[in-house]
């Protein structure tokens, strides 16, 4: 099965369409192409402005296909970028095994959906025409960069007004009593949630809509002490960023996380090249109706941090997404960190086309007290940080609280809902998520082979 | 900090701080004596400082502790066949989450038994009341929390036993020693539940002979009308026990008839029924009289009643009498059954008397007079093994199905998966090469079950 570039044309939505597939059908923006036995069906994966890259399937038979870009133009830049590469041969699509991914939008496709839907004239040489660079005089870069520092300080000055509005609120929690807090967690948050939105902190406002729910997942008799280090971490969050507004890692805690390009730019940016296993997703839809979809990747090698944290977030409108990664999958490539005192979140900057030797987890920290509180101390506001540990076991107390156990019996930690067969057998490597004194099985290493939690 | 004032006394201070905060006020007159410096005199100020150490301290300094000893559940047993391999449990996930009712599952459960693996327990684990295949028993113990380890050559203490071994250790026992397993089961009855009496009474249906007759009259008397009705319909499998006179008024509905000149046989015919009363009157008697009371009020052995039997005549009374066997007769009464009819419902209640060889040969004859995957999988489960499924009757309605101009994503997703439980590898592997010509893609998660067929290999043992 082929494609023609008078097709590709035909499908593109609109000039502009054409226009950005032209910029993106190129070898260096994708990685993973592959192509099913059958020849039906061609996939890749490209960068994008998100941590995961954008996987892409089109379906030569009738040139439907699917991105997981949130872009409301169908098909995308990328679906049309894939059909160009597999047009002009620009990239090898070796035929392989069809991953999950693409099985699972085959099963949901209807047929027929990749008819074009425009029949708008569209231009291929135009679309591959150089645009000549936009020439701007030197006090229009004044007057630019004057609106542009403005603004800043204007939302710096918001920031603040909104961090003091938090205070005074966490204050108040304090004077009217934590029993009442907890009870009515969702309303009280709620509001000062959309004060900090409206105040330009909107992650911090996000991060305090979430901690209803992470309150109500504690055991009763420990929600008081949940709540206090809850208060107590959004405080000494606020406290930092007062102090130093415009430490990157504070402001991406409070306010708007650097852009990929940004952070790609920056030649300070910590790169780690190397090779990750995709421990676990997690997908969840928060109170302020976004989406958050969590990748952790274990690193297998030697250098960098243990961790890296993926996420992405967009509109819960925007409809279900396919996954990026599939847990258990390892794979070589690079990905660069946010700037932070304990390196954690990170956007994959590229990934190695083809499967890479499957490799042993690494040995956990031996100092695993310091593994636990060390990215604590460095960040009390984290309300999360994975952990590897070493072999252990899942056990119940009286009381019907699961532990998680050393082998060696050196530590004992309480762990959330732990079933099947993670309480059945020991865990030779386990990754977790240390989470409010509680632990959360992430995957784990066993006797049965590899787990997820 | 912490260390000036020493770690348990700034735990034991936390106590009243929390204390206070959860009532509402200031908790500055309980702070540990070793913070006060830091907190500094302006009150609201000092109260959050005193909530931002203590909520670090009891973040990273504390953890809970537990209540009483930690249990440990013991190791899940290995099973006698081992678990699919990492690359196909996806798959695998994914037909068993296509598979909703207990009965499918069963069937991919034997499927893979079949083929001498189990599902993997990261993906599966029996529940207690599962009916599942004995070689899963070791784990539906375990899920009871009573692993036991299943050595069906040495059962003397049953009581020792999980309940799901001692349902297969039992079995294994009736099959090699018949005596042993009764008075086995005798002994078990007196101090289960009416479950467990109903799992020990079922074990009585293998090998069943007039030496079990005592133990099974001492049961009508059971407390528990299931296993009252159970313990019936083993004594009537085995004749007598009265309804001569319903199966007197039985046999007035179908009257026996010679036929042939030179060789005259007998043969059964069946009055039409006249009014709806009559017709409930019919299936009232069908339901309650034995097999082998019918077939004697009708002046015949129980095999010559099948014989003789009209099959097609009259559906109702082909259902009713197969239901009659399936309930009353014995094993080569059902067996000449299964080998005379051909027709799903008919087969359907007869089928938990059929042996694995006995399912499948009449679900080979199911298919090929035309029945669908998915009725043939009803009959012959999931280990049939069955060549060339494809190019049977079933198989070209499903290319057929799949081809029509408005097929839709969804369409044959059943009977596809019923055909990759049925098939056997070679089967599995022709039948996707046919669909590929039908216009599927290899990708297709409806061919999951066929592709899963296809990558395993035969049973290795």
């Amino acid at each position: 099965m082929a494609i023609d570039l008078k097709a590709v044309e035909g499908l593109a939505a609109d000039q502009a369409s054409l226009k950005a597939a032209a910029g993106l059908a190129k070898p260096g923006k994708w990685t993973g192409t592959g192509r099913s036995h059958d020849g039906a069906l061609v996939w890749g994966e490209c960068a994008g402005s998100g941590a995961n890259p954008y996987r892409v399937i089109g379906d030569l038979r009738d040139l439907g296909a699917k991105c997981t870009c949130p872009s409301r133009k169908f098909p995308c830049k990328h679906a049309l970028a894939l059909f160009w590469l597999d047009a002009e041969a620009l990239v090898a699509f070796p035929a392989g095994e069809t991953p999950d991914w693409v099985s699972e939008w085959v099963g949901r496709r209807r047929g027929g959906a990749g008819k074009p839907v425009s029949t708008a004239p569209k231009d291929l040489a135009a679309a591959l025409a150089v645009d000549a660079p936009v020439v701007e005089d030197e006090a229009a870069v004044t007057r630019r960069e004057a609106a542009s520092a403005k603004r800043a300080a204007d939302t710096e000055r918001a920031i603040l007004d909104a961090l003091e509005a938090l205070e005074q609120w966490i204050g108040d929690q304090l004077r009217l009593g934590l029993a009442g807090f907890v009870d009515e967690a969702t309303v009280r948050c709620r509001r000062i949630a959309a004060r900090l939105v409206d105040g330009k902190a909107a992650v911090l406002g996000g991060q305090v809509d979430e901690v209803p729910a992470r309150l109500l997942g504690l055991p009763a008799g420990d929600r008081v002490r949940g709540a206090a280090a809850e208060l107590s971490g959004l405080f000494l969050l606020a406290r930092a960023f007062r102090g130093s507004p415009r430490d990157p890692e504070l402001r991406r805690a409070v306010a708007v996380a650097e852009n990929r390009e940004a952070l790609l730019a920056d030649p300070a940016t910590l790169r780690v090249a190397g090779a990750w296993e995709v421990v676990a997703e997690r997908v969840r839809t928060r109170r302020d109706g976004l989406v958050a979809r969590t990748g952790w990747l274990l690193n297998l090698g030697p250098e960098g941090p243990r961790f890296a944290m993926l996420t992405d977030v967009y509109p819960a409108s925007a409809g279900r997404r396919g996954s990026a990664f599939a847990p258990g999958e390892q794979f070589a490539g690079e990905l660069a960190f946010y700037p932070a005192r304990s390196p954690l979140r990170a956007v994959l900057v590229s990934r190695e086309a083809g499967d890479a030797p499957a490799l042993d987890w690494p040995a956990p920290d031996p100092d695993q007290a310091a593994a636990l509180t060390a990215p604590l101390l460095a960040e009390p506001w984290a309300t999360e940080r994975p952990v590897l540990l070493p072999a252990g076991r899942i056990g119940t107390d009286h009381a019907g609280t699961a532990w998680w156990r050393a082998s060696d019996g050196a530590t004992l930690l309480p762990i959330a809902e732990a079933a099947g067969l993670a309480t059945a057998t020991e865990l030779t490597h386990a990754a977790m998520l240390w989470s409010g004194g509680r632990l959360e099985l992430l995957a784990a290493r066993t006797p049965w082979g590899r787990i997820d939690g | 900090m912490v260390e000036a004032a020493g770690v348990e006394g700034t735990l034991d201070a936390m106590g009243p701080v929390l204390a206070r905060w959860t009532m509402g006020g200031s908790a500055l007159p309980a702070a540990p004596a070793g913070w006060r410096a830091a907190l500094g005199n302006e009150a609201g100020e000092a109260e959050l400082r005193l909530l931002a150490l203590a909520g670090q301290f009891l973040g990273t300094a504390v953890i809970a502790e537990p209540a009483g000893e930690i249990a440990v559940a013991p190791d899940l047993p290995r099973l006698a066949l081992p678990p699919l391999p990492d690359p196909l449990r996806a798959r695998a996930k994914r037909v068993l989450a296509q598979l909703r009712s207990g009965e499918s599952r069963r069937d991919l459960l034997d499927f893979l038994e079949g083929r001498g693996r189990t599902l993997h327990p990261g993906d599966w684990l029996p529940g207690p009341g599962d009916a599942v295949p004995a070689v899963y028993a070791p784990w539906q113990d375990w899920v009871t929390a009573r692993a036991v380890r299943v050595d069906e050559d040495g059962i003397e203490d049953l009581a020792a036993l999980g309940p799901a071994a001692r349902r297969v250790a039992l079995a294994a026992l009736r099959a090699r020693d018949p005596a042993a397993a009764r008075a086995a089961i005798a002994t078990q009855l007196a101090v289960g539940g009416a479950d467990a009496r109903l799992t020990l009474v079922e074990t009585l249906g293998v090998g069943l002979s007039a030496d079990d007759r005592p133990l099974l009259e001492n049961l009508a008397t059971d407390r528990a009308p299931r296993v009252k009705a159970l313990a019936a319909s083993l004594l009537a499998r085995l004749g007598g026990g009265g309804y001569e006179a319903e199966a007197a008024e039985l046999a007035a509905f179908f009257p026996v008839r010679t036929k042939g000149i030179l060789r005259r046989t007998r043969a059964v015919a069946i009055e039409p029924v006249k009014t709806p009363a009559q017709g409930r009157r019919r299936a009232a008697l069908m339901a309650e009289v034995p097999f082998a009371v019918f077939a004697q009020a009708l002046g015949m052995a129980p095999l010559e009643l099948v014989e003789a039997w009209p099959w097609r005549a009259d559906t109702a009374a082909d259902h009713g009498l197969a239901t009659m066997a399936a309930r009353s007769a014995d094993d080569a009464a059902v067996a000449r059954i299964a080998d005379a009819v051909a027709e799903p419902a008919i087969l359907a209640p007869l089928v938990p008397r059929l042996s694995p060889v006995g399912r499948h040969r009449a679900g080979l004859r199911l298919l090929q007079s035309g029945a669908t995957f998915g009725q043939t999988l009803g009959v012959a489960g999931g280990s049939a093994g069955i060549d060339g499924a494809i190019r049977t009757p079933a198989g070209t309605a499903l290319l057929a199905n799949l081809t029509k101009a408005d097929a839709r994503p969804a369409d044959a997703t059943e009977e596809l998966t019923a055909l990759g439980l049925l098939a056997s590898r070679e089967g599995a592997r022709e039948a996707l090469a046919r669909c590929g010509v039908a216009g599927l893609v290899a990708a297709d998660p409806r061919l999951d079950m066929l592709r899963l067929n296809a990558a395993l290999d035969e049973d290795p043992r």
